[in-house]
């Protein structure tokens, strides 16, 4: 099934966003009901996590018609579990580091505010730090539509926060902007570093990257646990192995739908930058509320109030949210550039000057009429014309150039 | 694995009957309608120069395609 890109990018981080949403509930559930310790539930989260990761991902590994299941329904990139590659250790390691941080955070949040919607809303203003991050460390700077939209959206994901029966959790709201926040863009950064990888000349695969990325984030938070266990006398990584075992279905139930939400999450970063991603999967917000009254009804965890004012701004702060996602949606320009060079310059050393152009996003070197075939992504055309077409014009070797706008796409899923 | 772009001309009033068809070839992994020279950039993915050429037989099959030029990559550098 071939779908257009951008409908793939925003069905694979909605779709995500959807089960997120539904992890964070069953997440509140067990940290009201069965683990309420949060670090002895993160290791558990890690403990059995890596347990349902592993099974799943074997799965996944069987042949079926020539290919692996995974890779025929959950991502083209996927053969089967590999050992992890030299070139992925150093992003693992990070990515597993600011995961472990990051679900210890989660935890100690979802025991002091079980309602997910706001647990939810809270961590939608990670986009600002992704703007900040990927605008040092990607050869992207945020134009002003990217400012706009994730201020409308973080304006959003605050009035959809606001603790509806007029209290302000200042711990809360510490934990959210100093640990969850930053962690989260780090780990975001990473896993897509990992997905943009190339693995035996193939796209790095959702699948493995989320197998190993359990199983570094298990080593880490077994190592703060002992550290902190050594110095303060407590037994929390007795009390979360007990704990597995005793909360396990409920557990497994939870870190096996977190697998398939974060594979898909992975993979839409492959398509698109950390922020846009987190921009579109801030709908897990509006998911979140129907999964609030489930709680209440069934679980005895308290809803948010149903004040009609607080309902309004409820309501204008998800609107918000979706106005911020779709202005994102709206002015992506794609475009090809066929290049031909002068005869006398190396193909090598041009390569590297386009690839230095802020914008291009992929650059082929092929056989025939055309040396290079250049991607562009840019935010408008004037930008493009601006930062792609003159920078392409100074460089020496190019002899000729052709731009061409991408109107519509599709992609293989 | 071999990669290529497809670089397609197409006959005016032909191209979303075309790109239908080819949704469906099996080693087609993007399609692109573009303005410009072009009309259409597909990006297959094929195990060896053989099923490359099957991939442009079909395309060339394809009701509306006036010419095609196929660009075999040799070097990617990607984000």
């Amino acid at each position: 099934m071939k779908i257009r890109q951008k409908y793939l990018l925003y069905t694979l981080a909605v779709t995500s966003s959807f089960i997120a949403a539904f992890v964070t509930s069953i997440d509140s559930i067990i940290s009201a009901h069965f683990i309420q310790d949060p670090y002895e539930f993160t290791l558990s989260l890690f403990l059995v996590g890596a347990i349902v990761t592993l099974v799943l991902s074997l799965v996944l590994s069987i042949p079926f018609k020539k290919k692996s299941l995974g890779n025929r329904f959950i991502d083209p990139s996927f053969v089967k579990l590999r050992l992890i590659q030299s070139s992925e250790f150093k992003y693992h390691i990070l990515a597993g580091l600011f995961n472990a941080v990051n679900t210890i955070g989660y935890c100690i949040l979802i025991s002091l505010i079980l309602e997910p919607s706001l647990i939810l809303s809270f961590s939608q203003i990670v986009i600002i730090y992704l703007l900040l991050i990927e605008s040092i460390s990607e050869k992207n700077i945020p134009t002003l539509v990217e400012v706009q939209s994730s201020v409308i959206v973080t304006f959003g994901a605050i009035l959809a926060s606001i603790s509806l029966k007029g209290d302000i959790n200042i711990d809360a709201l510490l934990i959210v902007f100093l640990i969850i926040n930053p962690t989260w863009a780090f780990f975001s950064i990473y896993q897509r570093k990992l997905k943009l990888l190339k693995i035996k000349d193939r796209h790095n695969d959702a699948i493995n990257i989320r197998f190993w990325n359990v199983f570094f984030s298990l080593v880490f938070t077994t190592i703060i646990l002992l550290i902190f266990d050594f110095f303060t006398g407590t037994h929390y990584v007795v009390g979360g192995i007990v704990a597995s075992v005793h909360s396990f279905s409920w557990v497994a139930f939870g870190m096996g739908m977190t697998f398939f939400a974060y594979v898909l999450y992975i993979r839409s970063l492959g398509l698109g930058k950390a922020s846009v991603n987190n921009a579109i999967r801030s709908t897990t917000i509006v998911f979140a509320i129907p999964f609030s009254f489930m709680l209440a009804s069934f679980f005895n965890i308290p809803l948010f109030s149903t004040d009609p004012v607080m309902l309004i701004i409820k309501i204008i702060g998800i609107t918000l949210i979706i106005l911020g996602i779709i202005t994102f949606a709206l002015t992506l320009v794609k475009a090809y550039i066929f290049i031909t060079i002068r005869p006398g310059f190396s193909l090598k050393k041009t390569m590297g000057e386009i690839w230095d152009i802020h914008g291009v996003s992929r650059v082929t070197a092929t056989t025939g009429p055309y040396d290079f075939i250049v991607k562009i992504h840019t935010r408008t055309v004037v930008k493009g014309y601006e930062r792609i077409i003159r920078k392409i014009e100074s460089i020496e070797a190019v002899k000729d150039y052709k731009w061409a706008s991408v109107l519509k796409e599709w992609e293989k899923i | 694995m071999i990669n290529a772009y497809i670089l397609i001309m197409m006959q005016p009033g032909k191209t979303d009957k075309a790109i239908k068809e080819m949704k469906k070839i099996d080693k087609v992994a993007k399609i692109s309608i573009i303005a410009g020279e072009y009309d259409i950039v597909v990006r297959a993915q094929v195990d060896s120069l053989e099923e490359l050429l099957d991939v442009t037989d079909k395309i060339q099959l394809v009701d509306g395609v006036s010419k095609t030029t196929t660009q075999v990559i040799e070097k990617e550098i990607t984000l």
